[in-house]
């Protein structure tokens, strides 16, 4: 049996409670036993294990990131995006799958592929152990409207293959679709119901006719899937509650009949605001051409404030909201996606406890996952995350590779924690080795 | 810039010399010195690995690679893995590659157009391991030839293995295609195969006109041609057109070995001879029985290409190991069984075994200067094994024999050092 023992470690266990120096026991892919210390005193028996001595070092759950595209190639559009030669874009997805774990995203939720089968592919590569990757839910393409969000084909290039979303009109055309993806494979299907001012449909703006909604909610419910929703404008947050869309990306307007429905019905819905979009679109993309006139003039300036607004007053009403989304852009690199607990802190106003639980327990659910997942507690998926620092006082610490010393996913190290004789590196000392041919 | 230092190894160094005790310095990606003394040569901050006697040689070269082959038992197998799993599958059998020991391999074909370049290509740039690699085409193949897989009712090209083209001009413009595409060579399936006993591998297929029109536009990019070649014409039509990969050549009579002989500074022959004995000995399990395989011609090309291969090696014709693995009776990772099918059954001794994919190596691999031996300025691609393949080449296919493979300087495979040493950690 996979014995490893984390001692002397401060345990963050996601429940809520504060931290707490204490012992964890991992026994093969699940958390045995966790214990506080008691005076200092070592309470878990400790032979045969391997011990991690974690050095006051802080224990967390691995970190669920809510709104995931592995495919988005850190381009600057989505038709740089859609470019990208399948055989490469899978390479492509395979990288960036290693490096959300790297990270210390031990769970993803898919939230569109730019390609019809990638993310199922790379789902299904992770779990047979041919990559590396965290747990991940496999979405389907955006599923827009003609001249809606993710519809990147022109006038003289009309082929659906120029389409970064799958673009279907029509009640028939969306059953269609939802039944390929289906059969793909998919584990949520992703489907686009408000604009996106950058790409000339206003955020504000909705689309999709309330037939095609409910056709599409049906039919993936038949399949037993979820449904995700691109949904910026107030119309279409409203559509998701009414039409009981598991999860909602964006939600940036929202009025007083919006925030009390997501109220209401808090327990049904997940929310990922993806504020990263907004704030780096706004201030971190000047070198890309979007000068804060070309932003102002998109109205993204107005959205950014819409969108902390409507988080603010969904987090002072206990609503969950779920960090991640549209990492991947060349503005929003992967691999920074801790920002957005930073974020959640800085504008949403939740203290440091609240930012992890969001990245935890909260996001946890997202994953479907037969056994459970994103706490430290007996009997849970053993998930962990070793960090050099302390986010409870300095949530950026989770954005810093070198301070996450160690990944566990399923009871594995993915990343080992830097142990005595590896010191030095990676320098590499000259000391020479030895060993018996 | 990393060092690194072997001390105290027995260097086999790739020439066929006999091998000699020493240590080798690598700085950068290159072989900075090699010395007679088991001591250390730099005091400097090498990491150094202490060899304690074991073999130092160059990395091996594949010189008949197939990394998108599934270990499928048939061609349709192999054919109806959809892209995405293709892609993922040719990246992992390129990292198995590499860590066996083959730090070089010239790819003889992949099951879609663009796999090969793919792998290539994320090799060169760093995003996933594997060995240095010349990306091959498609098979081309002719319509009922060995690759084309299409059925009657369905004559889709997605269907059909390799590449069908029929005439001058539809081979020319498939054969660019690949070549925007980027590949290094062009794969013709010139004779049949006895795998496909509708096309066995005493036919072939191909029109001169049609293998020149490939030929010209190969040469005019500076790319090469390789031919699935089995029978003695279609070896001939090979040499005939400059094609100076030929796999397989079963079935040489005289004539044909005389051209071979006059061509021998240019040419490569790789057999592949594994999937022929596979096939015979070992293919039951996937429905293969002897008496089956015996049916098929294999038995007969066994023998003819037994006599083909020694004479070839006897008249200093360059034959290297490599060969359609990939199969489920032939899984990739075995390659270097080839070695001892030389020895026992085409007369190599093992130096010459190991000459054929070190020294040749370098040579197909268009690099003739600078790699496949273990030479000071050569690029740093070395093994380090448990034991003296000299005596037992079979240790050169069993992972735990193979204890460090470096390419460029940089391990593919690290040593077993204090690392695997049981740890207690402390953050």
């Amino acid at each position: 049996m996979n014995q490893i023992l984390f001692t002397n470690v401060n345990v963050f266990d996601a429940s809520g409670e504060m931290p707490y120096a204490g012992e964890v026991l991992v026994q093969d892919n699940k958390i045995a036993r966790v214990s506080k210390a008691i005076n200092g005193m070592r309470n878990l028996p400790s032979s045969g294990q391997t011990v991690i001595d974690g050095a006051g070092c802080f224990l967390m759950p691995g970190m669920v990131e809510a709104h995931t595209h592995f495919s988005w190639n850190d381009q600057p559009s989505l038709d740089a995006i859609q470019r990208m030669p399948p055989e490469e874009h899978i390479l492509w997805c395979a990288q960036v799958a290693k490096q959300y774990l790297d990270m210390g995203w031990t769970s993803c939720v898919g939230a569109a592929a730019a390609k019809p089968r990638l993310d199922v592919v790379i789902r299904n590569a992770v779990n047979d152990g041919t990559i590396i990757g965290p747990r991940y839910t496999a979405p389907s393409q955006e599923i827009t409207v003609p001249g809606g969000l993710g519809d990147s084909t022109q006038p003289h290039l009309p082929q659906s293959e120029f389409a970064f979303g799958a673009v279907v009109s029509g009640s028939d055309e969306m059953r269609r679709c939802v039944r390929m993806f289906c059969k793909y494979g998919v584990d949520t299907l992703k489907i686009n119901l408000s604009g996106e001012s950058i790409t000339g449909m206003s955020s504000e703006q909705s689309q999709f006719t309330e037939e095609e909604i409910t056709t599409c909610v049906q039919e993936a419910k038949s399949w037993g899937k979820w449904v995700a929703a691109h949904a910026r404008s107030t119309w279409s947050v409203k559509q998701c509650v009414k039409q009981g869309i598991n999860v909602i990306y964006h939600a940036s307007f929202l009025d007083n009949e919006a925030l009390d429905l997501l109220d209401q019905h808090r327990h049904s819905h997940f929310i990922a605001p993806g504020l990263a979009w907004l704030i780096n679109t706004c201030y971190n993309a000047k070198e890309f051409g979007l000068t804060k006139e070309v932003v102002q003039k998109m109205g993204y300036f107005k959205e950014l404030d819409a969108a902390i607004e409507s988080m603010r007053a969904l987090h002072k009403r206990g609503v969950h909201i779920m960090p991640g989304g549209d990492y991947g852009f060349a503005w929003t690199p992967h691999g920074t996606n801790a920002k957005d607990l930073e974020y959640f802190v800085k504008h949403v106003g939740m203290s440091n406890m609240e930012a992890l639980l969001s990245a935890t327990t909260w996001g946890a659910p997202m994953m479907r996952s037969a056994e459970p997942l994103g706490q430290i507690r007996e009997g849970y998926l053993a998930d962990l995350l070793l960090i050099d620092g302390d986010p409870m006082t300095d949530i950026t610490v989770l954005q810093d590779k070198f301070r996450i010393l160690a990944v566990m996913k399923d009871g594995k190290f993915h990343r080992e924690p830097p142990s005595l004789t590896q010191r030095g590196q990676p320098g590499r000392p000259s000391v020479p080795t030895r060993w018996a041919a | 810039m990393t060092t690194t230092q072997f001390t105290n190894v027995r260097i086999i160094d790739g020439t066929g010399s006999a091998p000699y005790t020493g240590s080798v310095l690598v700085e950068g990606k290159r072989i900075k010195h090699i010395s007679r003394s088991t001591a250390p040569i730099s005091s400097g901050d090498a990491l150094t690995i202490d060899a304690a006697g074991s073999t130092l040689m160059p990395g091996m070269c594949e010189a008949h690679t197939h990394f998108s082959w599934n270990n499928a038992a048939n061609l349709a197998g192999i054919q109806t893995m959809p892209l995405e799993e293709h892609v993922l599958w040719s990246a992992k059998v390129a990292k198995i590659y590499l860590e066996a020991g083959w730090t070089s391999c010239v790819g003889a074909a992949c099951a879609k157009p663009r796999l090969d370049v793919v792998i290539r290509n994320a090799i060169n740039s760093g995003q996933i391991p594997g060995p240095r690699y010349l990306a091959a085409s498609q098979e081309i193949t002719v319509p009922g030839a060995l690759g084309d897989e299409t059925l009657p009712h369905l004559p889709f090209p997605e269907f059909s293995f390799g590449a069908n083209v029929n005439g001058a001009e539809d081979m020319r413009k498939t054969v660019r295609m690949f070549l925007k595409y980027g590949v290094d060579c062009i794969k013709l399936n010139l004779s049949g195969d006895n795998f496909t006993p509708d096309s066995p591998a005493e036919t072939h297929w191909m029109t001169d006109a049609e293998v020149a029109a490939a030929m010209e536009e190969v040469k005019m990019r500076g790319k090469r041609g390789t031919a699935h070649a089995r029978s003695g014409p279609s070896v001939q039509q090979a040499l005939r057109h400059g094609i100076e990969i030929i796999y397989h050549a079963s079935f040489c009579d005289e004539k044909t070995l005389d051209l071979l002989e006059a061509a021998k500074d240019k040419v490569y022959v790789v057999p592949g001879i594994g999937i022929i004995h596979a096939l015979l000995n070992e293919a039951e399990p996937w429905g293969v029985t002897r008496v089956q395989a015996e049916s098929m011609g294999y038995a007969i090309e066994w023998e003819a290409a037994l006599k083909s291969l020694s004479a070839m090696h006897k008249r200093g014709i360059r034959v290297m190991p490599g060969g359609d693995y990939g199969f489920a009776f032939t899984p990739h990772g075995q390659n270097a069984r080839d070695l001892e099918f030389f020895v026992r059954y085409l007369g190599f001794t093992p130096m010459e075994a190991i000459r054929s994919c070190t020294l040749y190596g370098g040579q197909i691999m268009l690099k003739p200067n600078e790699l496949g031996l273990v030479k000071e300025g050569y690029l740093a691609d070395l093994l380090l094994i448990d034991g003296d393949p000299l005596t037992n080449l079979a240790i050169l296919r069993e992972p735990s024999r193979i204890l460090a493979v470096m390419k460029d300087g940089v391990f593919a495979k690290h040593p077993p050092t204090s690392r695997a040493m049981p740890w207690e950690r402390a953050a």
